[in-house]
């Protein structure tokens, strides 16, 4: 799920507070987070899709040959 | 407050284990100074979603997943993998993030993508591969190369004939995981570690018939006769190495998500409705094809259809209802005497000699404290799940005693293993859902 990246502007509070408790929040940096915090939103959302159709069509595949689906 | 390691090794099974265990020193010693029980899993008794009904206390309806795919909408093709985020209800790590304590997971099938975690996550084989990002945080994934090289997320050709192939696969896997997990715990802060090794799963599929007296393949000449007590003694002394690395008082938790049984075959579910006309067909295939690959082509002629099956370790049947399905045809007034009437039915296939088979059918309102998402309108355990549920349809026949998708030897069974030590009481059976309190009330910190 990697891509390219663009650049945006979030609010500066926002920013201050995942600074701040980056440790907590277990993450290395304040664009991983925030990426990951968006992706797992959308992913629940059904706006963006937890595989690309070639990983889903492997995935299934696998699943198949590991008998859960036939 | 204590620390806690739960231990999850996929498919462990009861039965077998005590059969092992004169030979297993760790996992014997934790019996004898610990708690034993039996572990009632969810139905279906599935890796997904029985690992995270676990984790998170709730059942497959409440959670809206039912097995490793669902339906996403009525039509008759939505069908999705139950990815993370299929799961929205909290899992355990969640709340004790909540409370600002650490948790590191490793390997919990429902965990891909990554969601954040207030600890370090390593998603289980649902990752489509080790070049995914597989870890919460993104970096973690370095750190694992770094630590044990190519990360193995499941045996890759898991349906082979090649047994000493297959073993050593899995070995190498299982060998990597508790690598993984010993540097976790030893060189990362953590309340709660939670950890699923596949590798009895696989070995249990592959393999049961080589083990197993009683199963119908069984060769008792056979060079694999001993290979699965082999590879849980290999598996005891990986976790007697995890054990020792773990900070004293630990709180150790040793559990399975199912157990196993021997598969006798399978029941095709669709040729079995094709012939008693609840599924009709345009043209029917001179091939083994997929029900799905049928739909996509257009070859169901669904304004004749009452039903269709899905196929798996266990059966699932849907109903095509007027008003819910695109092309529906059961009068919903008609509903409850349909599927009472192929209940009825599907429960009285005998073998091919006109033996019964113990089938189980069973209705998701009956199971379950919700019933959300899109779930199944019966839930079917051929040979109470001693026979699989085989889904492709060309076959002109409705028993098989080999799998439509490669060699298996074993499906999943209701009860799985475990095992608290320190020992905590003497109850013989628990159910799956108090796992998720029960780590909760361990932990503590609130």
């Amino acid at each position: 799920m990697m891509g390219e990246k663009r650049a945006i502007e979030i609010d500066a509070g926002l920013l201050r507070a995942i600074e701040e408790h980056l440790g907590e929040l277990s993450a290395g940096s304040v664009e991983e987070y925030v990426e990951v915090v968006l992706r797992e939103r959308l992913l629940s959302q059904g706006f963006l899709s937890p595989y690309t159709p070639e990983e889903e069509k492997e995935v299934e595949k696998r699943l198949r040959d590991l008998g859960y689906l036939d | 407050m204590k620390k806690v390691a739960v231990i999850g090794l996929d498919c462990a099974d009861p039965d077998l284990l005590e059969e092992f265990l004169p030979r297993l020193p760790t996992l014997g010693e934790l019996v004898r100074g610990g708690s034993f029980s039996r572990l009632r899993s969810v139905d279906p008794p599935i890796t997904v979603p029985a690992w995270m009904c676990m984790f998170t206390g709730k059942d497959p309806g409440e959670l809206g997943v039912y097995g490793f795919r669902n339906r996403t909408d009525h039509s008759y093709g939505g069908l999705g993998v139950a990815t993370s985020a299929r799961f929205s209800a909290p899992a355990v790590w969640d709340e004790l993030g909540r409370r600002g304590l650490r948790s590191i997971l490793l390997g919990i099938p429902g965990t891909y993508p990554p969601k954040p975690v207030r600890g370090l996550l390593v998603s289980g084989f649902l990752a489509p591969g080790p070049e995914a990002d597989y870890t919460y945080p993104a970096s973690l994934k370095e750190k694992i190369a770094a630590w044990v090289g190519d990360y193995i997320l499941d045996v890759r050709n898991f349906r082979t004939e090649d047994k000493a192939w297959l073993v050593e696969e899995v070995r190498r896997m299982t060998e990597q995981r508790f690598a993984l997990a010993r540097r976790l715990v030893t060189e990362e802060d953590w309340d709660l570690f939670a950890m699923v090794e596949m590798g009895p799963d696989r070995i249990h599929h592959g393999l049961w018939a080589h083990h197993d007296p009683g199963h119908p393949k069984h060769d008792p000449e056979s060079p694999f006769r001993d290979t699965i007590l082999d590879y849980y003694r290999f598996l005891d002394r990986k976790l007697g190495e995890l054990l020792s690395d773990l900070p004293g008082g630990t709180q150790v938790l040793v559990v399975s998500d199912h157990g196993a049984q021997r598969m006798e075959g399978g029941i095709g579910i669709n040729e079995w409705l094709i012939r008693e006309g609840y599924l009709v067909l345009k043209g029917y295939p001179e091939e083994p094809t997929r029900l799905g690959d049928l739909v996509k082509a257009g070859l169901v002629d669904w304004s004749r259809t009452v039903a269709w099956g899905e196929g798996g370790y266990y059966g699932r049947l849907f109903l095509n209802v007027k008003g819910r399905e695109p092309q529906g045809v059961v009068p919903p007034e008609r509903y409850q005497e349909l599927r009472a009437e192929l209940a009825e039915r599907l429960a009285a296939i005998p073998d091919e000699n006109g033996q019964p088979i113990g089938t189980r059918v069973l209705r998701p309102e009956e199971l379950y404290r919700e019933v959300n998402g899109i779930p199944p309108d019966l839930i079917v355990y051929f040979g109470d799940l001693s026979w699989r549920s085989i889904g492709t349809i060309g076959w002109d026949r409705i028993h098989f005693h080999e799998n439509d998708t490669g060699p298996d030897d074993a499906n999943h069974a209701p009860h799985g293993i475990f095992i608290a030590y320190p020992k905590l009481d003497n109850r013989g059976e628990r159910s799956i859902l108090e796992v998720h309190d029960l780590i909760l009330s361990l932990v503590g910190g609130e």
